[in-house]
Parts: structure tokens; C-alpha cells; sequence
């Protein structure tokens, strides 16, 4: 006899609950009980192009079901995170030294290059708990806790939504809302906004620690048109609050002719080369987005396509497409090609440096993540379910990010320089999910 | 705009869309293929809170999608 | 458990079944004797395999059916997939111990006017329906086995 399976998921904001049941091969003489967990289990790689971040993590659901659509669900994440990121100086024809956030020494990086920052090893751990449950017939409710934590950082967060089925359940509304609580610690301590980069051991333009708050939330309508057809509708709001600078990253004061960074006279200390000024962005960010997807059954495959609109009080605007199309190879496996554009405009604030005769803007960064880019994924996956029921999963992704700056971003002579750090990042993922 | 005409046009617009919505869909009994794994519209959360990750570290944007409806309606 | 509306006389609920059920793909021989069901307490309840709670609910209609039996008790159990394999993988894995029918283009659900999955209607020993419920929590079984025992002792 074979085991069953059935799935009918609800999620929430923070992280999905899924209620998956399967029950035993024996003859069921009073199963009425469902008293076993279900895992989702992944191992996950991430690698970056030119020697910069590369990521290993294993990450883990383990959903247990109660009678009557009552499920607890935790999840666990562990991270470990190696490799460089892009400071946010401005490349030029010459080497550039900075000091390390710890402020305890310096590093050289070779001329042209974007120049790039060792991220610590760092491993990050994160952990979420929820539950959720029917209200009366037509309502569902859940609830969920979360927190990470990372050598600098600290994320404790809180989840409720709350669902209700219209129309014979086929149109359901539901509402969301995410509180998070975040603290930051940086290595070094929190630097002010738009000082210098000082020499080694000197941290007097260093804070304590910073919070963040932020606050989410989600309202959606899902409807089934038809029985091979359901559509959803989000409209999303996140309120950020606090200390929202990255504290490692950079802007370069550079010469308004030659578009070069301005050298630091030597003091004989250990110090940087040029002058670098500690990024500052605005204390607060309200995010609107509007997201739509439809499921399609085509005989066996299915489509799902989904589109994200985002705009928020930055000056950032985001569109992402995402198509999945599963394709099922056998009774027992699948493929799944999967394909997603992003593009974002820049923020307001965005700055690849900063003319050292001009007054300084009160924000700017050189985060190339707030910069204007575009970015295709293009993956597989493929499935396959054994004889007792569980299943394995592999897929294999490519991320490719080109940036570009706008011309009235460029000073003096930067143009035809290599300013936006490209980049070109492999995913690969093996999953298993199996009961207990 | 005053604010009692406004109300009116957002209580309507919920009363279309809630209308509109109210002649899609199937009956109770038609729904063996919404039940389906692959037909929920989060199939695999694990993979998408995985994914949210990787995007919310290297992009502007996060969220916007993950709730309920479709499925099998049981219950 | 609210009644049920529409009501069904005994006549047109024989009538109903000889309608449709001549009609639709009956299963084996499963031959619907109208005599044999008068002065029993039918439970018509509508399920199909891919519904979890329909799962749920198979264990305890197996005992209802056979504590009730003597009394008088049949259970029917609609099945709505429009697939007969899933029914009967399904059946399989959770034999029924009570009649089995087939439903799959939904027309007598339709008449029944189902809105949930599952849905189960009671009916008394004069053809009346005196109960329904929609969806089957685990935790009401209770409840539903006193609105069969009522109709029986009515």
C-alpha cells in the first residue's frame, strides 16, 4: 500500500507554514490521530565571482501536526559566510589601503580593481517558531516568533495573520502584520555617518550599538477562477526605523578633475591611503509593494508566474518577474526550469563618490545594492519521490547582477572606469523531505 | 475630496471586487487539482524563505508574497 | 448542527436516488433496494481522496456503521472524484465498512446543495433531514455521534 500525501498550505509572513500528511501503510483502525513530524531539509551553497562572498548553509522545517488543521512549525537556519564584499570605494589606476573595521589594521587592494573588504568568517543562526490554527469554519489565525543571530547582529522578530474564506472558499483574504526588533553591534563600533576613515587603533569616531525596528505588513486576496487556475493579490507595507547604514561601507572623496580619490597625507601610522568617508543613509524607509501570481495545472505541469512592484521613500524602484514551469518527468519526478528578472532603480542617495570641493549631501552611500542594476536567474530543479514516499530535490541556479551608473553619478574623469562590481553568483541546493 | 465620498468609493470597491470574485470559482467538490502539492501557491516554503534570503542580501526589495487561499478548501 | 435547508421528503430523496444514481456509474452491486433504507437513519456524506478531513472521518463512520448497525444506521458515503482510481486507492488504504457510492460530474451533490468537503446529511427513519455538518473535526466527533443517536431515537 502506498502512503498519501496532501497539502493544503497557508503562510504566513515571516516563514511558511505547511501542513503535509501522510499516514502509515497499516489498516487504520482508529487514526484519527496524526502524530508524526514532517522535515524539509536543505543544503545550500552560494558563490560569488572574483573571490567574493561564497556561502554553506543547512536550513530545516520540521512540521507537526495536531487533529483538526492545528500546526506547529520551526524552522532552523545555520549560515556560515566566508569572502569579500565591495567597500564602496571608487577604483581608480592605483592601489588604495583601508584600515579593517575592527580598526586593528589595514589592507591593500591593487589598483583598478573595485575594491573589495573581507567579510569575517561569520556564522549566522537563525530560528522561528509558529502556529496556526482554524477560527470558527471559515477562519484561519497563526502566529509566529523568529530570531537570528550573527557575530553583529541580533534580529528578534513577531508574526500574526489572519485569514477568512469567501464565496464557498474560493476567494480568501487575508491580513499580516511582522514586528521586528533588530540590534547591532559592528566590529569596532557603529561609525559616525560621513566621518573618515581613521588610522589604526584610533575609534573615536565610533558609537555603541544601534537598533532597528521594522514594521510589516501584508494584505491579500487569493481567488480560484477555475480548477486548474488560482491568482493571488498582495499589497505589502514595511516601515524601517533606526540605524539602517551598512557600518563597513565606504564613499570616496575624489578630485572633481581627475575623478581620483584624495590621497591622505602619511603620518607614519598605519592608516588608509585616501580619504573615505563612513556611508549615511536616512534613519527611516517606508517600502509600498504590490505582488500578483497565478497557478496554472496544464495537464500535469504547472505554471507559476508572479510579479512584484515595489517603491519606496528612498527613491528605489523594483520590478521582479518569476517564472517557474513544472514539468513532471514520471509519476515519481519532475523538472522544474525556473527563470526571474529583477530590475531596481537607485536610490536617491546612491553616490559612487563624492566631489572633495562640493558641500556633502547629509545622505549618500555606495552600496552596490542600492545602485541601478538588473539581474536574471536562470535555474533547475529536479525532484524525484521514492518508493516510501519522501522525496529528494537538487537545483542548480545562476544569478547574474549588471549594474550601471548614471552619468550625472560620474565626477571628473570616471567615465570608461569599471565603477559597478558586476556580479555573477552560483546557487546550488539539495533538499529531502521525509516524515516520522 | 472629502472624506465621507472617499469612504463610499473604498466600501464599494470592496463590495465589486468581493462581488466580482463571487461568480469565479469552483464548486466544493472540484477542487482535487487546487488540493494538489504543486498546485499551492507556496509549493515548497523552505526553498522560497531560502530564496527570500539570498534576494534580501544582495537586492533592494524583499517580501510581498506568501499567504493563503487556494488549496483544498476542506473543513 | 443547523437543519438543513432544503428539507427532503422520504419520496423525493427515493426518487433523487433512483434519478441520478440510474444514471450515473454505479460500482459493483451496489443496487439501492428504496424498501430496505424506509425505518432506517441514513447519513448521506459526500467525500473524495483528496480530501484530508474525508481521511479523517473514514475511521469513525467505519465505527458508527458498526455500532449502530442493529439499530438501524446506514451510512452511504458519496465519493466525488472524478478520477475512480484515486477513489479506489484511496478505499484501499482506508476500507469502508459502510455503502460506497459514486458521484463524479456532482449532480447529486449539487442537489444536495453541498458548500464544504466533506458535508454529511442525517436523515430519520421518515426520509426527514434533521441534521447536517460541514467539514468533520476530530474533535466533534461526539457532537456528530449524538445527532445520530437522536435520529435514531426519534
Amino acid at each position: 500500500m502506498s502512503k498519501q500525501k496532501e497539502s493544503c498550505i497557508r503562510a504566513t509572513l515571516a516563514s511558511a507554514t505547511c501542513a503535509l500528511l501522510g499516514t502509515t501503510s497499516l489498516t487504520p483502525v482508529n487514526a484519527q490521530e496524526e502524530p508524526h513530524w514532517e522535515f524539509d531539509t536543505a543544503l545550500l551553497y552560494y558563490g560569488e565571482n572574483d573571490d567574493r562572498v561564497e556561502d554553506i548553509s543547512f536550513n530545516a522545517l520540521a512540521i507537526r501536526n495536531f487533529v483538526d488543521d492545528r500546526i506547529l512549525t520551526l524552522s532552523l537556519g545555520v549560515d556560515s559566510l566566508t569572502g569579500a564584499t565591495p567597500i564602496g570605494a571608487m577604483p581608480f589606476d592605483g592601489p588604495q589601503t583601508f584600515t579593517s573595521p575592527s580598526g586593528l589594521q589595514v589592507k591593500t587592494r591593487p589598483a583598478t580593481e573595485i575594491p573589495l573588504d573581507d567579510t569575517f568568517l561569520d556564522t549566522r543562526y537563525a530560528l522561528s517558531a509558529s502556529w496556526q490554527q482554524p477560527w470558527g469554519r471559515l477562519n484561519t489565525f497563526s502566529a509566529g516568533v523568529s530570531a537570528s543571530k550573527e557575530y553583529d547582529y541580533l534580529h528578534l522578530g513577531a508574526n500574526f495573520k489572519l485569514s477568512r474564506d469567501f464565496n464557498q472558499r474560493n476567494t480568501t483574504v487575508s491580513i499580516g502584520a511582522a514586528f521586528a526588533s533588530d540590534e547591532l553591534d559592528p566590529v569596532g563600533g557603529a561609525p559616525m555617518p560621513l566621518t573618515q576613515m581613521l588610522e589604526v587603533g584610533n575609534l573615536s569616531n565610533r558609537m555603541g550599538e544601534q537598533d532597528k525596528d521594522v514594521l510589516d505588513l501584508v494584505m491579500g486576496v487569493s481567488q480560484v477562477i477555475n480548477r486548474n487556475l488560482v491568482v493571488q493579490l498582495n499589497y505589502s507595507f514595511s516601515s524601517a526605523d533606526g540605524y539602517l547604514n551598512d557600518p563597513y561601507k565606504i564613499v570616496s572623496l575624489v578630485d572633481p578633475i581627475t575623478g581620483d580619490p584624495i590621497p591622505l597625507p602619511p603620518t607614519g601610522a598605519e592608516q588608509p591611503s585616501h580619504q573615505y568617508l563612513f556611508e549615511s543613509r536616512p534613519d527611516e524607509r517606508t517600502k509600498h509593494s504590490i505582488y500578483g501570481q497565478a497557478k496554472y495545472y496544464m495537464n500535469g505541469k504547472v505554471l507559476d508566474a508572479s510579479y512584484r512592484y515595489m517603491t519606496d521613500d528612498w527613491e528605489i524602484d523594483s520590478h521582479t518577474v518569476d517564472l517557474r514551469y513544472r514539468w513532471p518527468l514520471s509519476d515519481r519526478s519532475y523538472l522544474e526550469p525556473h527563470f526571474r528578472y529583477y530590475s531596481q532603480s537607485h536610490a536617491e542617495f546612491y553616490r559612487t563618490s563624492l566631489d572633495n570641493t562640493a558641500p556633502l549631501p547629509v545622505y549618500a552611500s555606495a552600496d552596490y545594492r542600492l545602485g541601478e542594476f538588473d539581474a536574471i536567474t536562470f535555474g533547475v530543479k529536479y525532484g524525484w519521490k521514492t518508493e516510501s514516499g519522501n522525496e529528494w530535490s537538487a537545483r542548480v541556479e545562476l544569478y547574474s547582477a549588471d549594474g550601471s551608473v548614471p552619468t550625472n553619478l560620474l565626477i571628473g574623469d570616471q567615465a570608461g572606469r569599471e565603477i559597478y562590481p558586476d556580479l555573477d553568483a552560483i546557487i546550488a541546493q539539495f533538499s529531502y523531505h521525509f516524515d516520522w | 475630496m472629502t472624506t465621507k465620498p472617499l469612504r463610499q468609493i473604498c466600501v464599494m470597491s470592496a463590495a465589486i471586487i468581493l462581488g466580482a470574485c463571487s461568480s469565479l470559482g469552483v464548486e466544493p467538490w472540484e477542487r482535487d487539482i487546487l488540493a494538489k502539492e504543486e498546485m499551492q501557491l507556496i509549493a515548497d516554503p523552505l526553498e522560497v524563505s531560502i530564496d527570500e534570503h539570498i534576494y534580501f542580501s544582495k537586492e533592494a526589495s524583499s517580501g510581498g508574497r506568501g499567504f493563503g487561499g487556494g488549496g483544498c478548501g476542506c473543513n | 448542527m443547523r437543519l438543513g435547508i432544503p428539507k427532503f421528503r422520504w419520496r423525493v430523496f427515493a426518487v433523487t436516488f433512483i434519478v441520478f444514481f440510474g444514471l450515473t456509474n454505479v460500482r459493483g452491486a451496489d443496487q439501492i433496494d428504496i424498501a430496505s433504507y424506509e425505518g432506517k437513519v441514513v447519513v448521506v456524506d459526500f467525500w473524495a481522496s483528496w480530501c484530508l478531513p474525508c481521511r479523517r472521518s473514514f475511521p469513525w463512520m467505519n465505527e458508527m456503521q458498526s455500532k449502530y448497525a442493529d439499530d438501524g444506521l446506514v451510512i452511504i458515503g458519496v465519493n466525488m472524484d472524478t478520477e475512480l482510481s484515486a477513489a479506489q486507492s484511496f478505499l484501499g488504504d482506508y476500507p469502508a465498512e459502510f455503502t460506497i457510492m459514486y458521484d463524479p460530474a456532482g449532480d447529486l451533490a449539487r442537489k444536495f446543495d453541498v458548500i464544504a468537503m466533506p458535508s454529511s446529511y442525517v436523515f430519520d427513519r421518515d426520509g426527514e433531514q434533521v441534521a447536517q455538518h460541514l467539514g468533520f473535526k476530530v474533535r466533534q466527533q461526539d457532537e456528530y455521534e449524538a445527532l445520530i443517536i437522536e435520529a435514531l431515537n426519534r
